[in-house]
């Protein structure tokens, strides 16, 4: 269920890297976003338009040149890099494109993985990891390793620890763009039902226009822009 | 590769500090037995024919006059020289003791199972080595012969590392009148006990130096003769070790960074999903020591194998170092101690360079 209260409130937003050859790349360009507690945001964009750039920042793993994140209530530019960790731990589930599971944990310790660095008891942490991989349908695969897995398994996995600490935000970045089209749509739909359930609030940047079905809202990136209607020149496939 | 690191240097450790004490057993136990600390004898290069010979220990020694010992006995540090008179005859070895001298002597009172002693007045009675009683049925009362005829009034065990073993011996008065050369007056050997084991160099140079045409065996000295062992000292082992264990740090922290450095991804993940810096360098620590604990274990358990096995080669020549040599829990603390202390070393050093990883950019290392 969405409310009118912002979960994240993005101003100005600029984010500059700079080149071996001395000039200065704006991965992300004065960006100004807000996004609803409740709701389900998709960024589309072409690859390099700043759509991964600006999720890291969001998801507190960069630190912005300039600009203003505020999310849940904390403004990032006023947390020390402790309070970044919590606000990780504590604030932000993050599904990767490339699924980035430990390659030495099993299914059930990378889920457990997100737990570690919380006081939960080790038992505790155990039976929610397995609840978690049971709804992402996962229970017969918990001991295995991701190499053991499907591709689209790994990416339940991934979801099932982006869950574990009961975010108040998803952030997926390209969460569909390793797994064929219908595997694509389980995930996202998958998605969309836990954070429906309980009520997080999902950003998700992707190629994949069906996500479409299930977003409240989408926006477009290019160049470091956001933009709320498709750039002239822009093909969305 | 830490853990075959931490197992080499610590099964060296434990196996050169237990050879070095078993050779520093088996080098002070043939003096120990007969209470000295160095044999004083002056080299026959050859073998008298036909006679027999005057002999000390393997060594052909020329007598010298007795009176010398009491010369020996003003040099400094020297708290007693005493006189041996020793003679083979074909296989029969043959000994003159005085004995008044009961802690340092070829044989001592303790070492009588059966009868008695000899006194200082005793002529032709004899104490003779169980062994050789046993293969010629000698008890109490029994005659036994070498150049004149004795009575035997004690049965004598001696250790089978005590160097200067005899079959018969006799009161030094009378062994010097009935050798044929009827040696009255000379010795062939000084048992010269010091004033403490850690005057033995200093003393056996003094020795050498005032009779130059003079042999001192030491411990050490009769040991390489007699084993042909190659001779490491405990402080030797130890520097030895330590060095090894310094190397072991410096080879587990730059595997340990080489292990962070094929990991970063994995490290990038974890702090991208919420692990502190103090979880990371937790992690890491607690894995190095879990390579630091089973290196030690393996280390130590094959320490002691190698070790035992050194001792069984040092002692298999002398009889019985092995059994001298205790276990020593200590030992194996410091081992272990030391593997442990590397593995926090190498975990901590390489855990602060894991810590300091930007998550957005180690994700996206490959």
């Amino acid at each position: 269920m969405m409310s009118n209260a912002n979960m994240i409130e993005v101003s100005n937003l600029t984010r500059t890297y700079k080149t071996k050859s001395g000039g200065v790349i704006k991965a992300v360009d004065k960006v100004n976003l807000q996004v609803s507690e409740g709701e389900f945001l998709t960024i589309l964009g072409p690859s390099g338009s700043g759509k991964t750039t600006l999720l890291n920042l969001i998801g507190g793993l960069d630190k912005p040149s300039s600009g203003r994140i505020v999310l849940d209530g904390l403004e990032f530019s006023k947390l020390c890099d402790g309070d970044l960790v919590n606000v990780r731990r504590e604030k932000v589930g993050f599904v990767f494109q490339a699924f980035n599971l430990i390659p030495t944990f099993t299914a059930l310790e990378n889920v457990e993985a997100a737990l570690v660095p919380t006081n939960m008891p080790k038992d505790e942490r155990l039976q929610r990891s397995s609840k978690l991989l049971e709804m992402m349908g996962l229970s017969e695969r918990a001991n295995h390793l991701p190499s053991e897995l499907s591709a689209g398994e790994q990416q339940r996995v991934a979801i099932a620890r982006a869950f574990a600490n009961k975010p108040r935000v998803l952030l997926l970045d390209e969460p569909t763009g390793n797994l064929d089209t219908k595997t694509g749509k389980e995930i996202l739909q998958l998605c969309h039902q836990v954070s429906k359930t309980q009520g997080q609030t999902v950003v998700a940047v992707t190629h994949a226009t069906y996500v479409k079905d299930i977003t409240n809202r989408v926006l477009y990136m290019r160049d470091g822009k956001l933009y709320t209607e498709i750039p002239q020149g822009e093909a969305v496939q | 590769m830490n853990i075959v690191g931490f197992v080499i240097a610590i099964s060296t450790l434990i196996t050169l500090v237990m050879a070095a004490r078993g050779w520093e057993t088996c080098t002070s136990v043939p003096l120990n037995d007969i209470g000295t600390d160095i044999i004083f004898i002056y080299n026959a290069p050859v073998k008298p024919l036909n006679t027999g010979c005057y002999i000390a220990n393997h060594l052909f020694a020329y007598p010298f006059n007795q009176t010398l010992l009491a010369e020996i006995e003003q040099v400094p540090n020297v708290e007693c020289a005493v006189p041996i008179l020793m003679h083979r005859l074909r296989a029969m070895v043959f000994t003159g003791i005085d004995p008044t001298q009961t802690i340092t002597n070829a044989v001592k009172p303790s070492d009588v199972i059966e009868g008695r002693y000899l006194k200082a007045d005793d002529e032709y009675v004899a104490l003779v080595d169980k062994e050789y009683a046993s293969l010629n049925n000698l008890t109490l009362g029994s005659t036994v012969s070498y150049a004149a005829n004795y009575t035997v009034v004690g049965i004598v065990e001696v250790s089978a590392t005590n160097l200067i073993k005899s079959h018969i011996y006799v009161n030094l008065p009378i062994v010097q009148q009935v050798l044929p050369e009827k040696p009255i007056g000379f010795v062939n050997m000084g048992l010269i006990r010091t004033t403490s084991p850690s005057n033995v160099k200093q003393v056996s140079e003094a020795l050498k130096e005032q009779w130059p045409d003079s042999s001192t065996l030491t411990g050490l000295d009769l040991a390489e003769t007699a084993f042909g062992v190659i001779r490491i000292g405990e402080e030797t082992a130890w520097g030895i070790s330590l060095a090894l264990a310094v190397i072991t740090v410096l080879f587990a922290v730059k595997s340990q960074l080489g292990n962070v450095g094929e990991r970063t991804k994995e490290i990038g993940i974890l702090k991208a999903i919420g692990w502190s810096n103090k979880n990371v360098v937790n992690q890491i620590v607690v894995e190095s020591l879990i390579q630091g604990v089973i290196g030690g274990v393996i280390g130590c358990c094959l320490g002691l194998v190698f070790g035992s096995i050194a001792l069984s080669t040092i002692g298999g020549e002398i009889g019985g170092a092995l059994s001298l040599v205790p276990f020593d829990p200590v030992l194996i603390a410091v081992g272990f101690v030391i593997a442990l202390v590397s593995a926090v070393v190498a975990g901590l050093f390489s855990s602060l360079r894991a810590a300091r990883l930007v998550p957005v950019e180690a994700i996206r290392t490959t």
